[in-house]
């Protein structure tokens, strides 16, 4: 097309999404993560008491999306309308489809609290006894389902954004996998202090290991993932080819070097892997990777919300 | 009625904006089949001399804040031939698969059920931004003082409804606007269409847009 006739401006500012969605795309990715992390392992140990990866895991999961949609709705300019959502709906939109999805998950994490900390609460609210002898044999299926809400959770996140045509850097179907793999490992990291710093779990528990078995698979799927999101930009149209440059020579590699590969890859690995004879054992390093990641994975949605909206056809 | 006057009289009598277009259609769609309209505009370039009295109109009819634009003409003249003075208009494109409608959560964002043009209503925007940045032709925008989400509707609920033309096409003196219907094979817009190369923007993100540009052509050397 010749150039004279395609315009070159818009009626945005820049960046409309910013860092509140950044953060709320990490809280409900922290969320499912976490839902997901405690359900499975709670499931493969058969476990009967709950520990406290399952209390960790299902406070984690409910505070977080709790919170998550403080920063969905306080980002709107008009939060105040939020209930037009609810009535009409769009079920085109993916906006729409999480809010439905959400309202479902909310009060699964709540039911899901409740099992974790049925003891504690009866101790103090001793008039709701009568909702164990309902829930618990439902518990078997309400986590089954929370798992599957878990994963769309954490997945929806990824569609919300991969549907903006006009951002090659985010309308790419490999967002929500990558959104379910970063969700996972920052649900992983928050999870895991959660449990040893409020609810007493060694550092070098059985389940602690567990986490820490899971946190390498992750990584791996997480940095493949970003990796041929990078080359699929690199070999694509012009573009594409032009987005490319967000990983090197913008005002966002940094970003992405510093805060994605440095605080989510790097510093995991340094610690852990390489320096894990004589590190492994204190409790500021463990407590200092963990945090790490968390940041690490917030870095990437901010790296893919920003660079995304920046460099846009 | 001058601008204010007509926001305090829209204000006055506390109808939503919904149920007075909705007032004004049925009267239109009693004589003609509005459903099967298929509304488009073309863009001359050829013609353009960039005035921008089609801006200065637009924000007139639909009460557009002072620095915000649901339509403007962009100067792309190539500094290197200054003289082939070229113009391009900046709008909502009206796409037949409108992104800005799909992702709208509250319908706030929707396609106007008599004329099959993309409006807004905007009681019903949450200000999510969402069909801002959904739009592939960045065309969208928050009104600062409605603080809802706006496009180029092709004055369905202001002039359109009264029966006229556009703001635009109504203030454009050198026949750069010409709006019309699609399915009238006798209408201008045909006509021209018919003779003319014509493009839509940016085809390649498929969402067949209804704004037609005509591209300058070079004249002598
Ligand atoms: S150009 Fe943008 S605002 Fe207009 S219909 Fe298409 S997607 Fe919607
Ligand atoms: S900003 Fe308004 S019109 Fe746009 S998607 Fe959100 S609710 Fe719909
Ligand atoms: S009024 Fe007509 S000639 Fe003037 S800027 Fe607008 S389209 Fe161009």
């Amino acid at each position: 097309m010749n150039d004279a006739i395609s315009f070159t401006v818009g009626f945005s500012h820049g960046v409309e999404w910013g860092w509140p969605i950044a953060v709320y795309l990490l809280l409900a990715g922290i969320s499912g993560g976490a839902m997901i992390i405690s359900i499975v392992t709670r499931h493969f140990k058969q476990e009967v008491e709950n520990s406290a990866l399952t209390k960790a895991g299902s406070l984690v999961g409910f505070a977080t999306i709790v919170f998550g949609m403080v920063f969905l709705v306080g980002d709107l300019e008009k939060p105040l309308y939020f209930w037009k959502i609810l009535i009409n709906y769009n079920f085109k939109s993916v906006m729409s489809i999480g809010v439905i999805a959400i309202s479902f998950y909310i009060p699964l994490t709540a039911v899901m609290f409740f099992y974790a900390f049925e003891k504690e609460i009866l101790k103090y609210f001793g008039f709701l006894s009568f909702l164990v002898g309902i829930l618990r044999p439902l518990r078997p299926y309400v986590e089954f389902i929370t798992l599957w809400f878990a994963i769309a959770i954490c997945a929806y996140t990824g569609f919300l954004i991969s549907v903006l045509i006009r951002f090659p850097l985010l309308n790419t179907a490999l967002l929500p996998a990558l959104f379910v793999v970063s969700g996972l490992s920052a649900g992983n990291a928050a999870s895991g202090i959660i449990a040893t710093k409020f609810f007493k779990e060694d550092l070098h528990s059985f389940d602690m290991k567990i986490l820490h078995r899971v946190e390498w698979p992750i990584m791996i799927a997480e940095v493949l993932l970003i990796v041929m999101l990078a080359v699929s930009l690199l070999i694509g149209n012009e573009y594409q080819k032009e987005v490319f440059q967000a990983f090197t020579s913008s005002q966002f590699s940094l970003l992405f070097w510093g805060g994605v590969v440095g605080l989510s890859f790097i510093v995991p690995i340094v610690f852990n892997l390489l320096l894990g004879r004589f590190t492994s054992k204190s409790a500021g390093i463990y407590y200092m990777t963990a945090i790490s990641v968390i940041c690490g994975v917030l870095s990437l949605r901010m790296f893919l919300l920003y660079a995304g909206q920046t460099f846009g056809a | 009625m001058s601008n204010n006057g007509r926001r305090s009289f829209l204000k006055g009598i506390g109808l939503s904006s919904l149920a007075l277009s909705v007032g004004g259609y049925s009267a239109v769609a009693t004589n003609t089949k509005e459903s099967q309209k298929k509304y488009a505009m073309i863009f001359d370039q050829n013609k353009c001399v960039g005035c921008t009295d089609c801006e200065i109109a637009c924000k007139k009819v639909n009460l557009v804040p002072k620095d915000q634009f649901r339509m403007l003409i962009q100067d792309k003249t190539n500094p290197k031939t200054p003289r082939e003075r070229r113009m391009v208009r900046v709008s909502c494109q009206q796409c037949e698969d409108a992104p800005c409608v799909n992702v709208c959560p509250s319908q706030a964002c929707h396609r106007d059920s008599l004329t099959n043009i993309v409006t807004m209503n905007a009681d019903d925007c949450i200000s999510c931004k969402y069909c801002v940045v959904a739009c592939p032709y960045d065309v969208r925008f928050i009104n600062e003082e409605t603080h809802a989400a706006e496009n180029c509707n092709f004055c369905v609920d202001t002039n359109l409804k009264d029966g006229k033309n556009p703001g635009c096409v109504e203030a454009c003196k050198y026949e750069a606007l010409v709006f019309g219907d699609l399915n009238d094979k006798k209408s201008k817009i045909n006509r021209i269409l018919n003779i003319k190369d014509s493009l839509r923007m940016k085809p390649e993100f498929g969402t067949k847009p209804s704004l037609r540009y005509i591209p300058a052509v070079r004249l002598g050397v």
